[in-house]
This record gives structure tokens, sequence and C-alpha cells, in this order.
């Protein structure tokens, strides 16, 4: 009885907005039912640590102040002194570390298995470009909080910008909107960070849906593609999806709780004390930066990382045998190994020289 | 084109101009250590879009005997961190990639390829004045 009530409610709500078509849509969509394997919990992962970089952004946005004099305090106010500031920032702060590493494993799974091939080239490239909107994100953000950490990692992006030739300079000027990191350049960076990037972002991650449906979930590895049962959308995968948000939620905020996301001393341009110590995802491209030098640094600055994004987007493009089995491609895969291998090797270099034999 | 310049215009418009310059004043050279470099810090007001902030840093400065006097910014010309003077090495070492310069300024180890930039000075009634841009 109270069931039918809601019921007609709710169809009477869905009427009043003509949405009925769409209802009708949603229901009768259907996904393979692999969409709920293991090897695919990397996408709907991304998803859900996307939706709370969002959420968590937008809230801290309530307290944020832009502006080097008092954004600092804005951002230390808002984590030690509001109820669940900690988990707010903390939820931001863990989830786009954790974004990166699952973005690598998703990557990496799709290269393993071969689905990036015909028809799902466009899958593919979108998904690249997504990826390296993770470090604009990063580096706009990273400046907001304006401590020594951020100001002084920014300080060093800048001049790896700078040194790229002929576009370098002029690029790094209009990210400041002049030749300081002050009051102009914070207002950039912000107004990149919540407004134009996330724009971009969810513009991105429609035309990566649109083609993953269009081009449909690439068939697991040895099975038969005729016979390949389908679940609806909703509420099946849907029903998923609340449940990892929900689990997700909660333990990055216990973690922040444990952990309170890190915020350092106040930004000092003066401090000729303090280090800046790469993150661990850039340990790689600055290790290469390092290592080339004089005549051959735009090698290590632009040459390398502009080879090998070129690498990754047109991997669909040169690699066009329809043959998806690992064991059949292994000139790709080691290949791959091989470069993985390089960055690694050049991350753990990194780490080495930067945390474990700094002398003063 | 109608729309597009106007907005690319408004977006760009602060990184076109060059920030000009300014002599700023170290008080007098005879506080100068002699033959070692000194640390000198500075303050100065510059104009940042709307509104007027103080910039902070610092450069070395050494003046010898005969009141010779050379001015080297502290960016490191590798990736701008800060360089330090060591006096018992007699070196500069940045402390971001070990990157070491030697008295005249010239990189001797590390990454960096060219020498700190040396900045220009002037002494005015006994005060020394450095031309500093931002
Ligand atoms: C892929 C998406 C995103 C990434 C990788 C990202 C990354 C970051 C990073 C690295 C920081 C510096 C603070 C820290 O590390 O704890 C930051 C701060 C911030 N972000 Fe994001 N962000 C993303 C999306 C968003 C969105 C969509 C919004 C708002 C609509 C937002 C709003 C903010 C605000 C207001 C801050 C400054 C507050 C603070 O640092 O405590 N972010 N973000
Ligand atoms: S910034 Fe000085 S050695 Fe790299």
């Amino acid at each position: 009885m109270n069931d039918m009530r809601v019921e007609t409610r709710s169809q009477k709500i869905i009427e009043l907005l003509s949405l009925g078509e769409s209802r009708d849509r949603l229901l009768a969509f259907e996904v393979p039912k692999d969409a709920l394997t293991w090897t695919r919990f990397c996408g709907s992962l991304l998803l859900v640590l996307l939706i709370l970089l969002f959420f968590s952004g937008i809230f801290m946005a309530f307290y944020y102040s832009p502006v080097p004099g008092t954004a600092y305090d804005s951002v230390d106010f808002a984590l030690f002194k509001i109820p669940f500031g900690s988990v707010v920032k903390g939820i931001h702060h863990y989830s786009w570390n954790l974004l990166l590493m699952v973005m690598g494993i998703h990557l990496g799974r799709s290269l393993i298995l071969g689905s990036y091939k015909a028809p799902r080239q466009m899958v593919w490239v979108t998904g690249v470009i997504i990826l390296f909107f993770v470090p604009l994100f990063i580096i706009t953000g990273d400046l907001l909080p304006w401590d020594q950490t951020g100001y002084w990692s920014t300080q060093v992006r800048l001049s790896i910008i700078s040194s790229v030739p002929f576009i370098g300079k002029s690029a790094a000027r209009f990210l400041l909107g002049g030749s300081l990191t002050g009051v102009v350049a914070l207002t950039r960076f912000y107004i990149f960070h919540i407004l134009l990037l996330p724009g971009f972002l969810v513009l991105f991650l429609a035309m990566h849906f649109h083609f993953i449906r269009h081009r449909g979930l690439s068939e697991p590895l040895g099975t038969d593609p005729v016979f390949r049962p389908r679940i609806p959308f909703y509420p099946n995968l849907v029903n998923r999806w609340l449940f990892l948000f929900i689990i997700v939620s909660v333990v990055l905020a216990i973690i922040s709780r444990h952990w309170t996301p890190p915020l350092g001393d106040p930004a000092d341009p003066t401090d000729s004390s303090y280090i800046p110590k790469p993150e661990w995802w850039v340990l790689f491209l600055n290790q290469l930066v390092s290592v080339f030098k004089g005549g051959l640094a735009v090698l290590g600055s632009t040459l390398i990382p502009a080879g090998l994004a070129g690498l990754l987007i047109g991997l669909p493009f040169m690699d066009r045998s329809p043959y998806r089995h690992p064991a059949g491609r292994w000139k790709i895969l080691l290949s791959a190994a091989i470069l993985s291998g390089f960055i690694i090797g050049l991350s753990i270099m990194g780490y080495l020289e930067h945390f474990v034999l700094v002398k003063h | 084109m109608i729309t597009g310049v106007p907005l690319a215009t408004y977006a760009i418009f602060p990184a076109l101009k060059d920030n000009p310059g300014s002599w700023i004043d170290f008080g007098s050279v005879e506080n100068l250590e002699l033959d070692n470099f000194n640390m000198l810090s500075y303050e100065f007001m510059v104009k940042d879009g709307w509104i007027i902030l103080p910039q902070r840093g610092f450069v070395w400065a050494r003046a010898d005997a005969e009141k010779q006097i050379k001015i080297f910014s502290s960016t490191c010309t590798h990736l701008a961190c800060n360089v330090i003077w060591q006096e018992e090495t007699q070196e500069f070492i940045c402390p971001c990639h070990s990157g070491r310069f030697n008295a005249q300024g010239m990189p001797v180890a590390g990454p960096p390829s060219r020498p700190l930039s040396v900045l220009e000075h002037k002494v005015t009634d006994g005060n020394l004045l450095v031309f500093m841009k931002v």
C-alpha cells in the first residue's frame, strides 16, 4: 500500500518533468555481464574517486580564499577549526593520489588485454587525455594552500615549463599572468583548478563514456563473443557504483581522520633552507630533467616527455593488428615493459637522491 | 575574430607587461664582511595586478679589500632554488639537485649549466644599491 503511493508519486514527478522516455531508455539499457568482473574494477573506482574529488573540492571552496595573504589561513581554518575539516581536505588529498595510481592500473590493464584496439581507439585516446589532465589539476591545486611545499614546487615546475623551447616562457607567463607568483597568479590557478579544468575534464569523460557505449566493452579474452550474457545497467551496475562510493568514502574519511592531510608552513620565498621535494608521481620527470645537462636539457624537459606522450596517445594507431591475446603481442608488451621499467628506474633514482641521500 | 581577439587579450594582458625593476638600498657598504659572501635580504614593494605586495628574497654580495663589489642572484640557474654559500668549500651549493657554483658563479658540478646571474649595483653615499627585477 505504502509502496504503491511512493510508486505513483514518483511516476507523477517523472510525468511532470516529461522524463518518461528517458526512464524507459534507462531501464532498457543493458551492459554485458562481464562489466562486473574484477578486471574492470578500476574504471568504476576512478569514477567514484572523481566524484569524491568534485564533492570535496566544492566543499573546500566554501572556505577557501584565493589571496596570498589569506589563502594559507583560510586553508588552516577549514582544516583545523571546522568540524570534519580534515575529512573533507583529506578526501581531496588522498583521492587524487589514489586516482593517479588507479589510472595507471586502468591503463595497464587496457594495454595488456589489448582493449585499445579497433574499434575502441577513441576510448583509449580520450582516456589518455583524461590522464594528462591530472597533472594540470595537481600543478594548479598545489599552489592553492600557499604553503612552503606548494610555493616551491610551483617555482620548480614553472622553471621547467619556462625551459621548454619557443613556447615555454610565454606559457609560464600566461599561467602566472605576469612574472610574479602572487595574487594574479593565484587567482588564475584557482580558476583553472575549479572551473576550466573540471569543465574540460567532464567533457572528455563524457566522450570516454560515449565511445564506450557505442563501441562496447571489449570481450573478455577466451570467451565466445556470440554468447555474452547481459544485465540491466540500472539497478545492477548503478548499485555496485553506489556501494563502492560508500565504501571508498568511509575508508578515505577514516584515513583522513587518522593521518591529517599535510599542510606545511606558510610560503616564504626568502627561506633558503627549504628544499622542495618532488612528489612521487613526478620523480621520473624530475630525474629526466636533471640527467640531461647543458645543450641536451631540451631532451629531458621536452623531447622525451613529449615523445612518450605521443607514443601513448598514438598506440592504437601504431599497433593495428586485431590480435588481442597478450601471448601473441609480446613485442608491444615487451617495449611497454621496458619503457615502464625506465620510468620506474628513474623514479627510484629520484627517490634515492631526494629522500635517502640528502645532505645538508 | 570579433570575440576571440578581445577575449584572448583580456586573458593574456598582464603577461605582456614587463616589470621595470628598481634600485634597492641594502644599507652601508661598511657592513659587508670583506672577502666573503654576505647574504643580504631584501623586501621591497612591487605591484602585482591590483595590489602592492612585499617581494622578499636575498642576494649574495662580496666586497674585497679594494672595495670591489660583486652581487650574485641567489636563484639557481637550473630550476630556481636558492643557492647557499659554503665558506669551508668556497662554493655555492644548491640544495635541490646538488648543483655547485664556484666563487665566480660558474657552475662546477651538478645539473646547472649557466653561471649565476650577476646583478647590477652602485654605491651612492656609502650605501649599496642593487638593481632588482622580479
Ligand atoms: C582530478 C581532479 C582534481 C585533482 C587531481 C585535484 C588536486 C588538488 C591538489 C593537489 C590540491 C592541493 C591540496 C592537497 O593536496 O591537499 C587541491 C586543492 C584544492 N582543490 Fe582540487 N583537485 C581536483 C579537482 C577539484 C575540483 C573539481 C574542485 C572544485 C570544484 C577542487 C577544489 C579545490 C580547492 C578549493 C582546493 C584548495 C583547498 C586546500 O588545498 O585545502 N579540486 N586540489
Ligand atoms: S635547482 Fe639548483 S641544482 Fe637544480
